[in-house]
């Protein structure tokens, strides 16, 4: 029906190229060779890149990351896919006010959630800690999991459990040979989209790091506001081409258009 | 209640418990701790002050004010940008409808700074805009074009553009195809077909697109700070001044409440809005 | 116990909340039976089976396999293979590993489970498909493979739970036979849910019919002639329902009176009966005749009536007949038809005594 060049069809071409072009520019802007950021880019080197050697701030704030990444999205999957697999499954009493409770995170905004648990880790003594830290990744990211991991069990077919249980299998084995295999692109895609919201948080670690140990988006904001050099563009795009892997891993397992349902994600 | 349902529900708690205890320890407690907080005074008594004092000074209310202007502006850009795309994608064949999905979605997962970033180097003076205009001899000195209103909106934009999109072409897929065509044959243009059938029917979509975006935009504090600088005073923005350098923590708690609560209010209020002016349409015609 | 049976309920209930789904429910099944349980939806054949399967645990009442005692003993103990109306493959294996699962829960080598699984295939007439994933074959084949994989492990019981409601009529025949054919050559006790009143008759030795959770008759398909009760007969098959009132009773007949004046002669088939009780009179529509005349002088077992309509049906004809105030359903071969009947004639309708079945009539009037 559509026209290769509808008008429709171009507004929706400059939205797009609107939305990816900060993506864009960065790429380019990285190998220049002046010291400034200019657009278009001014000579051609690496420079920028063997920079990011020379500041250890980014290189241990990118493998803080990536720790702080990778074990959120574990916890939070185990979490999540435990939840999920309670309400839907032993479906109880209350379950959907419990379920709605498991959301709400989503509902409030992310700089009151940091402000919230800083104030009150401070009174408790979590401030400035790892676990602290961990622990405010764990809960933006498990609503994230719960959604998935229900949606995977709407269409989840039980009799599947019942036929492996009557075969003669126990109750953890059918997890572990049914249930599990069968809710593995829920599940996993719970667990990279836990990974990237960890990853890529800013709102919330802004108020929990230490003076010491920063996350890397946390190290490019700070970074950002007292100069605005290259430096930030090699580092930017090596994390486009990290993030390009995961997004093309959820694609491919999930459908990026699945994974965003009415709520809302906060920055 | 029999010995299995008893089994069941113990299985239930037991795979709730450590969801429950995040929910409780990270969440729930420490809102509750901050709304305690936002009514004591600096000596910790509890007090009205933090409240009286956003309301009798000025200065707060036009913070209060800009902030709602930005988002609003913002929802407006998303709404006239955003509504082409989900007419698009409503009507484009599956393969070009994944693309243009797939593309309005994947860079929302990659950092705000990042992202931010990419707008600095296109809006700065030696950024792209500039450089075009001033290689074609339109102007002869950069234009300002962020660190002010207009980059806030332009980063807000670009950070929520995908919520309208989506929400409005979700409410479009689900208008018949059918529709169109009997109103042709009625002999309605097309401006009125779009008018009176298309528009109607995708205005939950705008709505509730509208609301995340704006809801979203109140509260964002990242691309305020790097694509405002340090002119465009916003709630979340004061709010972070008072914790973090003015160590003021009673009066940023309140700060953040206000912030919540304004947005709650406003966010109801324009539902309601909409939702009887669209009973009465209903009911009158 | 003096005689052992494979399967026996004892006063088994269920209820669900206030609800009870199944009530009192009594049975035994010999080694190597095919018992169908047969009712309308909801009357709880699923609730029964997945008591047997120990999905769910019995309110009251005691369930032995083998002569032992299986209340609360666990599912995967049981030792039963079971069929889902929604076939229930694993989707993640292939054939060859969902028929392979049970045997390899039960650790059986890989040889003695290659050899075991090839025969199932064999024995369903799929040894072709093992390296398939189940979304890559048709419904009535994947159905056949949920068969194997239940009877791999050579389980005590069968149960089979509405397996061929999903499939479509032609494919549905096919896969009966063939069902028919294994349990009948493997031997295997079977307990099979349907509420298609063919198939139980095609498939079992014996049926239970169940109605709101009461079983309301066990017996073999020819015992279909000698129904246990009103609900019994009309659940098996369409029949013409006329009420009356029994005039007298005679050792082996029964003199009837139909509230429209009609007589009757039913055959006798219990002792239940007192004159001037009202009654239920049932005539099924393949038991009664049209002639353009009277052939009898006898004035029972006939009825001058009116052609209505008359429907073409395939292999048979349906006709109403208007006999004043109530009208009969009367079935005939279509080659027997064959267009000499036209709405508006004037006909008689012809009964045998052995076709009227007779059920006393319940107070509030059914
Ligand atoms: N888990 C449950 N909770 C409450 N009521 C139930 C439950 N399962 C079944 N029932 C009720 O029990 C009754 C019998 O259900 P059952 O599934 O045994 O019927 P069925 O004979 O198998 O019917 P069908 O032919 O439709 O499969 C129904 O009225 C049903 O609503
Ligand atoms: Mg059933």
């Amino acid at each position: 029906m559509s026209r290769k060049f509808s008008p429709l069809g171009i507004i929706a071409f400059i939205v797009v190229l609107f939305v990816i072009s900060p993506l864009l520019v960065v790429i380019p802007t990285s190998l220049t060779s002046v010291k400034y950021l200019s657009f278009p880019p001014i000579g051609f080197s690496l420079q920028w890149y063997s920079k990011i050697w020379d500041r250890p701030e980014f290189v241990d704030s990118f493998l803080f990351s990536l720790e702080l990444a990778a074990l959120t999205a574990v916890i939070a999957t185990l979490v999540g896919t435990m939840s999920g697999l309670a309400l839907h499954k032993y479906r109880f009493r209350g379950s959907g006010t419990v379920n709605g409770l498991l959301l709400s995170p989503l509902t409030v905004p992310a700089l009151i959630i940091g402000i919230a648990v800083l104030l009150f880790f401070t009174r408790i003594g979590l401030a400035g800690t790892f676990t602290g830290l961990l622990l405010a990744h764990v809960l933006i990211s498990v609503p994230y999991v719960v959604r998935l991991v229900l949606t995977g069990l709407s269409s989840f077919d039980y009799t599947l459990e019942r036929a492996a249980y009557i075969m003669g299998a126990k109750p953890l084995r059918v997890f572990i040979d049914i249930t599990l295999p069968i809710l593995k692109p829920a599940v996993m895609s719970g667990m990279i989209f836990a990974f990237l919201t960890s990853f890529d948080n800013v709102t919330v670690s802004l108020f929990l790091v230490s003076p010491t140990t920063t996350t890397l988006p946390l190290a490019i904001f700070s970074h950002m506001q007292e100069s605005l050099d290259p430096l930030v563009a090699s580092i930017s795009a090596l994390v486009i081409l990290l993030s390009l892997v995961f997004i093309i891993i959820l694609e491919r397992v999930y459908g990026l258009d699945r994974l965003f349902g009415s709520n809302s994600h906060s920055h | 209640m029999s010995e299995s349902r008893r089994r069941k529900m113990r299985t239930a708690v037991l795979l709730l418990a450590p969801a429950v205890a995040v929910l409780l320890g990270v969440f729930v407690l420490p809102m509750l701790y901050i709304l305690l907080m936002s009514f004591q005074n600096k000596q910790e008594h509890i007090s009205l002050v933090n409240y009286a004092t956003l309301v009798q000074d000025p200065y707060y209310l036009q913070v209060l004010w800009r902030t709602i202007k930005l988002s609003l502006l913002t929802v407006l850009a998303c709404l006239v940008f955003g509504y082409p795309v989900a007419m698009y994608m409503a009507q484009a064949s599956s393969k070009m409808r994944g693309i243009v999905t797939f593309l309005i979605i994947a860079p929302h997962l990659v950092s705000v700074v990042i992202r931010n970033f990419g707008w600095v180097i296109l809006l700065g003076e030696k950024g792209l805009i500039n450089n075009v205009l001033m290689q074609a001899g339109l102007i002869d000195k950069p234009l300002r074009l962020m660190y002010n209103e207009l980059g806030v909106v332009i980063g807000l934009t670009d950070s929520f553009m995908v919520y309208m999109v989506l929400a409005i072409a979700t409410s479009m897929y689900q208008i018949d195809v059918s529709l169109y065509k009997a109103a042709g044959i009625l002999g309605a243009g097309k401006l009125r077909t779009f008018l009176n059938v298309v528009v109607p029917m995708t205005l939950p979509g705008m709505l509730a697109g509208s609301t995340l975006v704006f809801s979203l935009s109140m509260s964002s504090f990242v691309t305020l700070a790097l694509m405002g600088g340090t002119s465009v005073k916003v709630l979340p923005v004061i709010a972070y001044e008072k914790i973090m350098t003015e160590l003021n923590w009673q009066l940023g708690a309140s700060i953040s409440f206000l912030l919540l609560f304004s947005t709650v209010a406003l966010v109801t209020l324009f539902t309601r809005l909409v939702e009887t002016k669209r009973y009465k349409e209903v009911f009158s015609s | 116990m003096s005689k052992s049976f494979d399967v026996e309920l004892i006063n088994v209930q269920k209820k669900f909340g206030t609800n009870v789904v199944v009530d009192d429910f009594n049975l035994q099944i010999e080694q190597g039976e095919c018992v169908s349980f047969l009712g309308p939806s909801g009357c709880g054949k699923t609730t029964t089976l997945n008591m047997i399967a120990g999905f769910l645990e019995p309110d009251r009442g005691d369930l032995l396999i083998k002569g032992k005692r299986m209340n609360g003993t666990p599912s995967n103990k049981r030792d039963l293979g079971m069929v889902f109306q929604t076939y229930s493959l694993f989707p993640h294996m292939t054939i060859f590993e969902n028929v392979a699962y049970g045997l390899k829960l039960r650790k059986v080598s890989k040889a003695e489970t290659k050899r075991r699984v090839d025969k199932v295939l064999d024995l369903v007439k799929l040894p072709h498909v093992a390296e398939r994933y189940p979304k890559q074959l048709s419904g009535g084949q994947r159905q056949r493979i949920a068969i194997a994989r239940a009877l791999v492990t050579e389980p005590t019981l069968l149960l089979l739970d509405e397996p061929l409601s999903n499939l479509d009529a032609k494919l549905r025949e096919e896969l009966r036979e063939e069902i028919k054919r294994l349990q009948r050559d493997i031997g295997v006790t079977t307990i099979f849910v349907t509420h298609d009143q063919e198939e139980a008759l095609y498939m079992s030795n014996r049926i239970v019919v169940l109605d709101h959770g009461k079983v309301e008759q066990i017996g073999t398909p020819w015992d279909n002639n000698r129904p246990a009760s009103e609900f019994v007969h009309t659940f098996i098959g369409k029949s013409n329902r006329l009420t009356g009132v029994v005039e007298r009773v005679l050792d082996h007949t029964l003199e009837l009176k139909t509230d429209t004046g009609i007589s009757l002669r039913a055959v006798r088939r219990n002792d239940c009966f007192a004159a001037g009780d009202k009654v239920s009179i049932y005539m099924r529509p393949e038991s009664i005749a049209l002639h353009v005349e009277q052939r009898h002088s006898a004035a029972t077992n006939v009825a001058k009536g009116t052609v209505k309509l008359t429907s073409f049906l395939g292999a048979y004809s349906e006709c109403e007949i208007d006999i004043g105030q109530t009208v009969l359903t009367v079935r005939l071969q279509s080659v027997e038809q064959d267009g000499w009947l036209s709405p508006g004639m004037h006909v008689y309708t012809e009964w045998k005594p052995e076709d009227v079945f007779v059920f006393a009539r319940k107070e509030n009037g059914r």
